[in-house]
């Protein structure tokens, strides 16, 4: 009587990976044994979630659209106002580089009280590696310290966790 | 004579019958992959002493780190840091789900707190994850460290790559060695025992944080992340974009909104039981500030991105509309950009 067959070799046989005789042999197997089969059907509906998760979330685009964008831009005719451009170019662009870089130049200092701020990619990579820990073999002993300072450059105050609410208390949950 | 002949042919289909049946018990992967199961097991349930040594390789440098390293089972740990010489007199203790970093040259404490470290739920439904997109290979028998080791290759199902291999202690199963692997075959990362050994006398008072002389810093907090994606979505408050593209295997994880310097910012992070890459989002307009790294140019459809790269991990940042987003994670940099192109509503 054969025993069970264990799961490294149903998920092989389920990918094709076996060997021609392995192969007729836990199909063999499965005919008779419906704990096997069982949890055959339990690793194919995982495969199946994870393939058709890929298929609904992959879109390609349409081989024609780019053959048809292509198309477009060649067919396209300089318009009016990109004729009238073209013609005042050298008489324009002097004084409008000369506004633009005054405009930085004083801009900078006027504007950055209000410019947004930029987050340290430490954060990020630390963040990454916080949610990472759950994964097997995910590296918990190769944050060193200086990527925990690097992490505290951020400091409590500006850093705080929002509550998420369970989707179904939400008044549109399910749309 | 026909006799012996007719015999010896049934022995032969009887042999072959029994080796048609056994085949697929027998098979080596079974053993690799418990000890796979032992490996993740392993770290809560021996204490131990010994030198580490772990190194980054980016891909033209590479930075090591060597520290010393005291753990009590199940959960204190104690990390001496003895190189580079900028570290040299640091130590990490870590608790739990909570961290201190010692700083001597500074004279202060940062603290960490992690609450997905105790998280054995999604510990579990990983490693299932994990053995449904890796094949678990036996390799030679190794030595490392003066113990017994078992070699172990995690091949990924779908293109054949060699993302890992981790060596074994063949008695305790603790991790003595670990590779990643970059997509190329060139090794990203490696985390090496240098001398271990196991003891179950280790005093708590090795782990205690001081308490005066030190001025204590309060770094980021992780909390628990969510595994109702819908709904940490929903709390962004903002219309976020998702990839429609990942790598065969990969599925949606958990994710969390956290507030920095004021900025609502989204985090979904995807896996495929080994390399998990993160988006993170935000409508404000702050951008990732990637002065510390070595900068390399890439475009994202029509737009302008930014990547840089720490260790085994790539950072790949873009602007799009009105967002600011950001991939992380253990993937080269064209798997990122190809997985950033595909970012929709």
């Amino acid at each position: 009587m054969m025993q069970h067959i264990d799961n490294e070799t149903l998920i092989d046989y389920m990918h094709g990976a076996l060997p021609p005789q392995a192969d007729a042999a836990v199909y063999a197997h499965m005919e008779t044994c419906a704990q096997c089969r069982e949890q055959f059907e339990a690793e194919a509906a995982l495969t199946e979630m994870l393939h058709s998760y890929a298929a609904a979330t992959e879109r390609d685009f349409p081989s024609t659209l780019k053959a048809e964008i292509w198309s477009r831009v060649r067919s396209a005719q300089p318009s009016f106002w990109s004729r009238v451009r073209d013609n005042l170019r050298p008489a324009v662009f002097v004084p409008v580089a000369a506004a633009l870089a005054l405009a930085a130049y004083f801009g900078s200092t006027l504007l950055s009280p209000h410019a947004p701020p930029s987050i340290e990619a430490a954060y990020y990579l630390q963040d990454h590696a916080a949610l990472n820990t759950t994964v097997p073999f995910s590296d918990r002993n190769s944050s060193t310290p200086v990527d925990l300072q690097n992490g505290a450059m951020i400091a409590p105050s500006e850093e705080t966790a929002v509550n998420v609410q369970p989707a179904s208390y939400t008044a549109d949950a399910g749309q | 004579m026909p006799g012996n002949k007719l015999r010896t042919a049934a022995l032969a289909a009887g042999a072959l019958a029994l080796f048609l049946t056994a085949a697929p018990v027998q098979a080596p992967a079974q053993d690799a992959t418990e000890l796979l199961r032992q490996a993740v097991d392993a770290y809560a349930k021996y204490s131990y002493v010994g030198q580490v040594q772990n190194v980054d390789f980016g891909s033209t440098r590479a930075i090591a780190v060597l520290f010393r390293i005291e753990h009590r089972a199940p959960e204190l740990t104690r990390r001496w840091y003895l190189a580079p010489e900028s570290l040299y007199g640091e130590s990490i203790i870590s608790k739990g789900d909570t961290s201190y970093d010692i700083d001597p040259h500074q004279d202060r404490i940062v603290v960490v707190r992690d609450d997905a470290i105790e998280d054995q739920v999604a510990e579990d439904d990983n490693f299932g994850l994990l053995l449904h997109n890796y094949r678990a290979i036996m390799g030679p028998p190794e030595n490392i460290a003066g113990r017994r080791a078992y070699a172990v290759l995690l091949v990924n199902r779908y293109d054949g790559q060699t993302v890992m291999r981790i060596s074994v202690d063949a008695d305790t199963k603790l991790v003595l060695e670990k590779e990643r692997y970059a997509p190329s075959g060139s090794v990203s990362h490696q985390m090496h025992f240098e001398n271990i050994r196991y003891t179950a006398g280790l005093p708590t008072d090795l782990f205690s944080v001081p308490t005066s002389g030190y001025t204590r810093v309060n770094g980021p907090s992780h909390g628990s992340p969510s595994a109702d994606l819908r709904a940490v979505v929903k709390t962004a408050g903002f219309h976020a974009l998702g990839p429609t593209y990942l790598p065969e295997g990969f599925v949606p994880l958990a994710g969390d909104v956290s507030e920095i310097k004021g900025i609502r910012t989204l985090h979904l992070i995807y896996s495929d039981g080994l390399r998990t890459v993160s988006i993170f989002e935000n409508a404000r307009g702050a951008a990732v500030d990637l002065t510390k790294y070595t900068i390399h140019s890439a475009k994202v459809h029509a737009h302008d991105a930014q990547y840089v790269l720490d260790g085994p991990t790539t950072l790949l940042a873009w602007a799009q509309g009105d967002l600011h987003l950001t991939l992380v994670g253990e993937l080269s940099q064209t798997d990122l950009v190809r997985i950033a192109s595909s970012v929709a509503p």
